[in-house]
């Protein structure tokens, strides 16, 4: 609310920008989706581009670094109108792309993935000695310690995120554009990223840092730029800009708050409140050992840890996705055992998988067949397709989850993030789950659909279901759940709830093994 | 003609008469043929058996081995392998490849063996001691010069050939030859793969194509069988011969019946190994000289023939 | 962003056929046009019913296939399981007719249907329960199925017995109201397979396996069970390829039905079926098969190809025709 727009940066203040662009805008096949975008990057600054999806971020990325050419406005490369017609142009200008997926060759090596498309070669002989040292130098300077002859798929994805940045800094580089580096990273691989990114400003680089996650953009930027539906909101000085402002302009009207208004916890202290799933010395080969975790009725236990720790491992076992033994599993105190998530589902338990594109939808496939898939003999009983009946479906449940779709038509591929998730659960829904495990429940959604998918959590717990929910983000745990277990190593390494439940005590459980909840303090 | 008849008759008392006598040291004779993967090696592998059992039998001093090898490199390692283990007298081959075999072939005749081979020549001639074979040129040749007979010189052609090789293309040359000067006219001719399969297809694309056909030649019974039944589907009248080759006993039965369609067939018999095998036996059996070539000639099987190439019992 | 990249919103309607499902419709009337151009007999009806009836064998089996591998699958073993089929139903057939008459023939067919079911479910277990490729399983059943009718024709011919053969004959030669048997019969099968591809629970599952068998896993179908029926469901339609085979020659041989696999494949990819799952066109199957029957017949009643390149010049047609295919879709 401070902050003011900057439409143009004051002269003296700054330092001449290396890469400015004026009035871009960008029409596909008569739709346009970027308008009068005009800003600037400045040497040894880090330049924030925000907005929701589909507001413009990655087609205004790809127009600066030439995968796209502009329908309207200019690019000025140190005060001169340039015009790119493919990506190589841009890089041999010094402008680089680092891609928010990660392309790299699984079977090659770092080296030969950081040169790969520029080979150092020696009277058409490959210099391999000379690609090494330069990759080991490149490396080096970004503090990663992967050897340069490590096969990618041998390594980490924080570190393959490194050697992905490593390759576009090959050569002298003025200009590094990042597209949401940090969305494929769990929290605490964030850290040296960020300080990564910072150190090259220090170097003198400008930066475009692209992100969803606003609390990286308030530490990390000097000066934000929002879009919304493909048109400039502003410039802003970052100082002041809290994540809540942020995400105002973002949307375009005020944010109290991203989560709902949390339930009493009165009604789910005590021993009235029944468990509605219990389980007993969990194992599963290779990821869990031996956790016992009870879920009550009308609660949202939220389960934190790092990545590695076990968690969707110990609910892929629940369900007979993959090998596991319990002491005892019961559901309303009944004992079961499932061997797949078609008998979970018949019981009433839903799990909706965090990989929604490999996992939960079929991307290929229209909206109604992925709704009804795991419901299909709910849906049809008679075994032939009721296809009225599915529309009938579909509309309810585009009705009742907001799901955003421009076609009935459309595949389940062509929808947002935030549209697939809530397709998603929709499609867990039809089996009218008594209880839901929901795996990474926003993880690369927008904020708007966040918060609605907060609300729908909440409201099915209202009916009286009871909710699991993995996340990585501790933010999200601790805005949405009445209680929180922190998982390490395939253990469960404390549970937390009501003040207890901070940042600090999550990351604390998360990593170290002398934590235990008696230090922290109970509710 | 006649040398090869004499030759046949000689073996044949040659072994009828020195049965017995030669108990003392035991002669291996191995025979290496391709597995049956159709009608014609099929019945070479018959024809290999029953020789091998009547001569096992007639001779106690002779053993005869059959050997049947789905591919040329299955050969070289069959052939390669029954020399290894035991000391071969005679080697009767019929190779899928002349230039695969022919390398091990010298290999084993260089260790003394007896060399005779069959139907398809080796590389190098120098190799066999014994060279029988049918008469690929003949079965075109013998089959025309019918046609040009029966129907005055004169009419339109169809013709089915079968698999890019020098077999089918020796059989296509007889034929062309045959019909040379003559106003017979070959209105087409196309790969048909020695299947029945694929004549019946392609026999019924020929009907639809030439209004007017009045003859057919499949260089191959297989195939034959095909274009009957595709004659047949048509309703066709105006075919007044519909000949094969390689004498299918289905085919002979045929021409047994006297069949006005199918009268006359042309042998490329797969006995042709048995004649082999039993020369060979009588270079061991019989002093009689054997070393040479003998080309089994392809008369027309007529009527009054047709029981000298019938095997009721053969696959083929 | 692609949300804003909007096409205008459609109507849904659920019988339509959108454009890129004509594409191999469209192949198969340019072909239609071309053969007509090429030689006016072409479209005698004579002609036409020889080639679409002769079709009627791929087209049934490759029905079949569409099953398979809109579920992710691959079936090398489909030309020898049918001469596998023919032989068994004409041994039995044989060995029936002297004590039960020409009721030998639909005891035959029962035979054969039960022998398709088998191999289909031999098949379907070796990669399910097995956990093998589909390309390695098939191939090595392939090689079985190949190598038994070879040893019961010991490498020759068995041939129906003479007292069923013209019994028999109708169920190829035959027509009803002008339409030939095989016609009709393959008809009724795309039918069948079409209602069961598009309008079962089955179907949607098949598909989904093939599409992503971690998105079917995770939605609680059993994905081995789906996959395994898909592979019967190809054996059922090989016996019924088999039963309209048998009475066209009268014989199984060793070299019956060889390389009917890649025609197969071929005519389910022209079809839009995706080699790679999770797609299925039934009717565009059948058009695949029809396709390839009028490129063969084609050839011959054109007077432009050599003998020694027709392969090639069908080589190209087939390419031509996935190109037309493709473009379609855009």
């Amino acid at each position: 609310m401070t902050a003011a727009p900057l439409t143009r940066a004051p002269a003296e203040t700054a330092a001449a920008p290396v890469l400015r662009a004026e009035h871009l805008a960008k029409e596909f096949s008569g739709v346009r989706v970027l308008s009068d975008v005009s800003l600037d990057l400045r040497a040894g600054e880090i330049h924030a581009v925000i907005g929701e999806n589909g507001a413009g971020k990655s087609t205004l990325m790809r127009l600066l670094s030439g995968y796209l050419k502009p329908s309207e406005g200019t690019l000025f490369l140190d005060g001169a109108p340039v015009a790119f017609h493919a990506p190589k142009e841009a890089q041999a200008a010094g402008i680089a792309l680092v891609h928010q997926e990660i392309l790299l060759a699984d079977a090659l090596t770092v080296t030969e993935n950081i040169f790969i498309g520029r080979e150092i070669a020696r009277f058409g002989r490959l210099d391999e000695r000379a690609m090494r040292a330069a990759a080991a130098a490149q490396l080096a300077e970004i503090g990663c310690k992967v050897s340069p002859t490590a096969l990618v798929r041998d390594i980490s994805l924080a570190n393959r995120q490194l050697v992905q940045i490593a390759k576009a800094l090959l050569g002298t580089q003025r200009v590094v554009i990042f597209d949401e580096p940090t969305a494929v990273l769990t929290h605490d691989e964030v850290d040296p990223l960020l300080d990564i990114i910072a150190e090259l400003r220090a170097r003198g680089v400008a930066i475009l840092y692209i992100s969803h996650r606003l609390d990286e953009v308030e530490r990390l930027a000097d000066r934000v730029t929002v879009l919304r539906d493909g048109r400039m909101v502003g410039t802003y000085d970052a100082k002041g800009l809290t994540p809540q402002r942020m995400a105002s302009l973002m949307v375009g009207r005020e944010f109290a708050s991203l989560y709902p208004a949390r339930q009493d916890p009165a009604r789910l202290a005590g021993a009235d409140a029944a468990p509605a799933l219990e389980i007993e010395n969990a194992h599963v080969p290779g990821f869990v050992r031996d956790v016992s975790l009870s879920l009550r009725e009308g609660e949202i236990l939220g389960l934190a840890g790092m990545i590695g720790a076990g968690r969707t491992e110990l609910f892929e076992g629940l369900l007979g996705l993959r090998p596991a033994t319990f002491g005892a599993v019961r559901l309303h105190g009944e004992p079961v055992h499932f061997h797949s998530p078609a008998q979970a589902a018949a019981r009433g338990v839903g799990y909706l998988t965090e990989d929604r594109k490999g996992k939960g939808l079929l991307l290929d496939e229209k909206l109604a067949p992925n709704l009804t898939l795991a419901a299909l003999d709910r849906v049809h009983p008679a075994g032939g397709l009721d296809l009225a009946g599915e529309a009938r479906l579909l509309d309810r449940a585009v009705a009742g989850y907001d799901i955003r779709l421009r076609s009935r038509e459309a595949k389940a591929g062509q929808l947002s993030g935030g549209n697939q998730q809530k397709l998603l659960l929709a499609k867990v829904m039809l089996n009218e789950p008594t209880v839901l495990i929901i795996d990474e429940p926003t993880r690369g959604i927008d904020i708007a659909n966040k918060s609605q998918i907060y609300a729908f959590i909440q409201s099915l717990v209202r009916e009286g279901r009871s909710c699991i929910v993995i996340s990585s983000e501790m933010q999200e745990l601790i805005g949405l759940c009445d209680r929180i277990l922190v998982m390490r190593a395939g253990r469960i390494n404390g549970e937390l709830a009501g003040a207890a439940m901070t940042e600090s005590n999550v990351a604390l459980c998360a990593t170290s093994s002398a934590a235990n909840e008696q230090s922290l303090g109970g509710p | 003609m006649l040398k090869n008849a004499l030759i046949a008759a000689g073996v044949t008392t040659a072994l009828l008469s020195a049965g017995p006598a030669l108990a003392a040291e035991k002669k291996t004779i191995a025979v290496s043929i391709p597995a049956a993967d159709h009608g014609w090696t099929a019945g070479v592998v018959y024809h290999a058996n029953a020789a091998a059992k009547e001569i096992n039998k007639a001779f106690p001093g002779i053993e005869v081995i059959v050997k049947t090898s789905p591919s040329a490199s299955a050969q070289v390692s069959a052939i390669e392998d029954l020399s290894a283990t035991r000391k071969l007298d005679a080697l009767v081959i019929l190779p899928h490849t002349s230039e695969e075999l022919t390398t091990p072939v010298k290999a084993i005749k260089d260790k003394g063996s007896f060399i005779t081979v069959v139907d398809r020549g080796l590389n190098d001639p120098k190799i066999q001691d014994l060279y029988v074979a049918g008469d690929n040129i003949a079965v075109g040749y013998n089959t025309a010069k019918f046609l040009v007979e029966k129907m005055g010189g004169k009419g339109n052609l169809v013709v089915l050939r079968g698999i890019p090789t020098v077999i089918d293309d020796e059989r296509i040359k007889g034929f062309q030859d045959g019909i040379a000067g003559t106003q017979l006219k070959i209105l087409d001719i196309q790969y048909a793969n020695w299947n029945s399969d694929e004549a019946f297809k392609l026999m019924q694309d020929y009907l639809a194509k030439y209004p007017q056909i009045d003859a057919v030649w499949a260089n191959d019974d297989d195939m034959l069988l095909g274009v009957l039944e595709a004659i047949k589907q048509s309703g066709r009248k105006e075919i007044k011969f519909a000949l094969g080759g390689n004498g299918m006993k289905e085919i002979i039965e045929k021409v047994k019946a006297g069949d006005a369609v199918t009268p006359v067939e042309t042998p490329y018999p797969p006995s042709m190994i048995k004649t082999a095998i039993y020369l060979t036996a009588a270079h061991f059996a019989g002093h009689a000289p054997v070393r040479g070539s003998l080309k089994l000639d392809a008369p027309l099987i007529t009527k009054e023939n047709a029981d000298e190439y019938y095997f009721p019992d053969s696959p083929f | 962003m692609a949300d804003l990249a909007a096409a205008p919103p459609r109507a849904s309607h659920g019988w339509s056929i959108g454009w890129g499902d004509a594409g191999p419709f469209l192949a198969l009337a340019a072909l239609v046009l071309i053969g007509f151009l090429i030689n006016p007999d072409f479209l005698s009806a004579n002609n036409i019913a020889n080639v679409v009836t002769r079709s009627a064998f791929i087209a049934i089996i490759a029905i079949g296939a569409t099953f398979v591998i809109a579920s992710g699958g691959l079936d090398l073993s489909v030309g020898s399981m049918a001469a596998f089929i023919t032989g068994v139903t004409i041994l039995f057939m044989n060995w029936a007719a002297p004590s039960v008459g020409t009721a030998a023939i639909p005891l035959g067919m029962a035979v054969a249907l039960v022998t398709g079911l088998a191999c289909g479910l031999l098949n379907g277990t070796i990669v399910t329960l097995g956990r093998i490729e589909p390309f390695i399983a098939t191939l090595g059943t392939m090689g079985i199925f190949r190598a038994l009718i070879t040893y019961m024709t010991d490498g020759g011919t068995v041939a129906i017995d003479r007292s069923l053969r013209e019994a028999y004959r109708p169920v190829y030669f035959g027509d009803v109201l002008g339409v030939p048997i095989p016609i009709l019969v393959s008809l009724a099968v795309a039918l069948i397979a079409a209602y069961v591809l598009y309008r079962t629970r089955y179907g949607r599952r098949c598909v989904a396996v093939g599409a992503n068998e971690d998105v079917a896993r995770y939605s609680g179908i059993s994905v081995a069970r789906v996959r395994t029926l898909a592979f019967v469901i190809q054996g059922a339609c090989v016996a019924i390829a088999a039963i309209c085979y048998v009475p066209r020659l009268g014989a199984a041989t060793p070299t019956t039905g060889v390389l009917w696999e890649l025609q197969v494949i071929t005519a389910v990819v022209i079809g839009g079926t995706a080699l790679r799952g999770g797609r299925g066109r039934v009717w565009g199957t059948v058009a695949g098969a029809v396709i390839l029957e009028f490129i063969a017949n084609l050839m011959v009643l054109s007077d432009f190809v050599s003998e020694y390149l027709v392969a090639a010049v069908q080589g190209v047609i087939i390419i031509i025709a996935m190109l037309i295919q493709r473009m379609s879709k855009r």
